[in-house]
C-alpha cells in the first residue's frame, strides 16, 4: 500500500498539478440546447450543491457567448465533448513565444526568463477592461500582499487569457503540450507555436544543463528563477544526485571547516591561522 | 450562489476564497510536501484531512443519487462530478500512501520521540506501533531468540551508534519561495546566503529549507 515511488514529484504528477491550472473557456456556438442545458444545469440551485463541495469550489456557468473560469481538466473535457473552445493563454501567442526566445538567446543568455509577475502588479501593468463577471471574481481571488493563504501556481491565475504576455508561467510546457495536443484547433498558428515552443525547450533545457556546473561548487544555495516544473521535473533526479553526492564527498571537509569556524569565532577561517588549515583540507582531498 | 457567497463578493478584505477551493490548496501543498521532503511532515492538524473525507463521502451520495434517476440531462454532470471526485481522491490516496511508505521505512525513528510521535495521525500510530511489534515478535521467533538477551534489541544505542535508521535531513530539495526572503543554506565549500524574491526556486538542503516551510515563507516544488 506503501508508495513505491521515490522522494520527489514524478512528471506524470506534475501533469496532475498542471491540470488544475485555470483557463478560460467560450462554450463553442454549435452547442446544442440540449447540451447547453445539460451544462447549465449544474448551475441551478439544485444541482450545485453537488459540484460545489469539490475540487476548485465553484462551477462557472456555461451560457454561450459567455467564457467562463474553469481549470484545465474540465476544460479538456468539454473540449473533447466538443461542448466548449478553449482561450489559449497571451503567452502562448506566437509573438510572445518569439519575444521570450529573443530574451533567453539575446538579452539573458545565462539564466531563465523571468517569472510572470504577481498577480496584483500584472493588473497594473495589462490595465485591461475586465468586461465579465468571471474575469471580477478572479481578480478578487488573487493573492494581495500579506493576505493568507499565499497562493501559487497552479492556483494562481496564469495562464488565463488575462495573464501578460511575455512571461512563461510556472507550468508552461505541460499546459502548451497539453492544449496542442487535444486543442490544437484554438491555437492560432499552431505549427508556428509548436517549432517555437521546440526552440523555448532547447533554449532552457541547454541551460538547466549548466546550471548543474553550479552545484558542483557546493555553494549550499542554488537559485533557478523562472524555471517551469517540467523542467524541474525531468532533471530531479540528476541535480539532487549531484548535490547529495557533492555533499556526502566533501562531508568531511565541510565538518573540518564548521569546527574551525566554531573555534575561530566565525570570522576566524579567514585569520591567520589558514594556512595550516588549508594544508589539511588538501591532504583530505586526496 | 448564497447570501454568504454575495456579501464576500461584496466584501473587499476577504480574500474571496470559497472553504473548499482553500482546502484543496491546502491538500495539494500538503501533498507535494510529502512527495518532496526526505521526512515524514506533521499531520495537518486543522482538521484538512477529515473536512475533504467529509466532502469526498457527500459527493458519492451526490452521485449515487443522481445515477437513480437516468435523466439524459444530469448525465454530463454526472462525468464532471466523478472525474472531479477521481482526481479528489487520487491526491488524498497519493497522500496517504507518501506518508505510510515512510512511516514502513524508518517505523522505529517515528516511534522514539514524542515530538516524532505527534507527527502521526492516530491511525497511523497504531499501524506503526503494531507493524513494529509484529515485525520484532517474527525476528525474535526466527534469529533473534538464539542470541543473547543484551544482542536483542532493535534500538540499541550502545557505542555511540545508534541502530535505529533515520531520514537524510542533509538531502536536498526544491522549495519556491512565497515571499521576499533571505535564505541561507549550508554548503561544503561555503555557507549560501541569498536575497531571494517572491517565486524563485532554490535548491538546498531539508534541514534549512525547514524553517522557511514551517514559516508559510516557502513551499515545496
Amino acid at each position: 500500500m506503501a508508495l513505491p515511488l521515490p522522494q520527489g514529484l514524478m512528471p506524470t504528477e506534475v501533469a496532475f498539478l498542471c491540470e488544475m491550472e485555470m483557463l478560460f473557456t467560450p462554450p463553442s456556438d454549435t452547442v446544442t440546447p440540449d447540451h447547453d442545458a445539460a451544462i447549465t444545469c449544474m448551475r441551478n440551485r439544485k444541482l450545485r450543491p453537488a459540484c460545489q463541495p469539490n475540487l476548485q469550489g465553484d462551477t462557472p456557468a456555461l451560457k454561450p457567448p459567455h467564457r467562463a473560469q474553469m481549470p484545465l481538466w474540465l476544460a479538456l473535457l468539454l473540449k473533447k465533448q466538443r461542448r466548449a473552445n478553449i482561450v489559449p493563454p497571451a503567452w502562448l501567442h506566437p509573438a510572445s513565444l518569439a519575444e521570450i526566445i529573443h530574451h533567453e538567446t539575446n538579452i539573458d543568455p545565462q539564466a531563465f526568463s523571468p517569472p510572470p509577475p504577481p498577480p496584483t502588479r500584472a493588473e497594473g501593468r495589462t490595465g485591461r477592461a475586465r468586461p465579465f463577471q468571471e474575469n471580477i471574481r478572479s481578480t478578487r481571488e488573487a493573492p494581495k500582499p500579506g493576505d493568507d493563504p499565499r497562493l501559487a501556481p497552479p492556483f494562481l491565475p496564469s495562464c488565463t487569457a488575462d495573464a501578460p504576455a511575455g512571461y512563461l508561467p510556472y507550468h508552461w510546457l505541460e499546459l502548451a503540450e497539453a492544449l496542442l495536443a487535444h486543442a490544437a484547433d484554438d491555437v492560432p498558428q499552431q505549427a508556428e507555436v509548436r517549432a517555437l515552443l521546440r526552440d523555448l525547450q532547447e533554449v532552457r533545457a541547454a541551460k538547466m544543463r549548466g546550471s548543474t556546473q553550479s552545484l558542483e561548487g557546493g555553494g549550499g544555495v542554488v537559485v533557478l528563477r523562472g524555471v517551469g516544473a517540467m523542467e524541474l521535473a525531468e532533471s530531479r533526479g540528476f541535480v539532487l544526485g549531484v548535490v547529495d553526492g557533492v555533499r556526502k564527498l566533501g562531508a568531511s571537509a565541510e565538518a573540518t571547516r564548521r569546527d574551525e569556524e566554531a573555534n575561530g569565532g566565525g570570522g576566524g577561517r579567514y585569520g591567520g591561522g589558514r594556512g595550516e588549515f588549508e594544508d589539511s583540507d588538501e591532504e583530505m582531498e586526496f | 450562489m448564497d447570501i454568504d457567497d454575495i456579501l464576500r463578493e461584496v466584501d473587499p478584505s476577504s480574500s474571496g476564497l470559497p472553504s473548499s477551493t482553500r482546502d484543496l490548496q491546502s491538500l495539494t501543498r500538503v501533498w507535494v510536501a510529502e512527495r518532496s521532503t526526505p521526512e515524514l511532515q506533521s499531520w495537518p492538524t486543522d482538521g484538512l484531512v477529515e473536512r475533504v473525507n467529509g466532502r469526498i463521502a457527500s459527493q458519492i451520495e451526490r452521485v449515487e443519487a443522481l445515477t437513480g434517476d437516468m435523466d439524459p440531462r444530469s448525465n454530463f454532470a454526472l462525468i464532471v462530478i466523478q472525474t472531479e471526485l477521481e482526481r479528489y481522491k487520487f491526491l488524498v490516496r497519493s497522500y496517504l500512501r507518501a506518508r505510510l511508505a515512510k512511516v514502513d521505512r524508518h517505523a522505529l525513528h517515528y516511534l522514539s520521540t514524542p515530538e516524532l510521535r505527534a507527527r502521526l495521525s492516530p491511525t497511523e500510530l497504531a499501524y506503526a506501533t503494531r507493524h513494529q511489534a509484529l515485525l520484532h515478535n517474527h525476528y525474535l521467533a526466527s534469529f533473534l531468540g538464539s542470541f543473547g538477551p543484551s544482542l536483542q534489541n532493535l534500538n540499541d544505542t550502545s557505542g555511540n551508534i545508534t541502530m535505529i535508521d533515520t531520514p537524510d535531513l542533509e538531502s536536498a530539495v526544491f522549495i519556491r519561495l512565497l515571499r521576499d526572503a533571505r535564505v541561507i543554506g549550508k554548503g561544503v565549500d561555503a555557507d549560501g546566503d541569498v536575497e531571494g524574491k517572491t517565486g524563485d526556486i532554490i535548491i538546498l538542503r531539508w534541514s534549512d529549507a525547514k524553517p522557511l516551510v514551517d514559516t508559510e515563507t516557502a513551499e515545496l516544488v
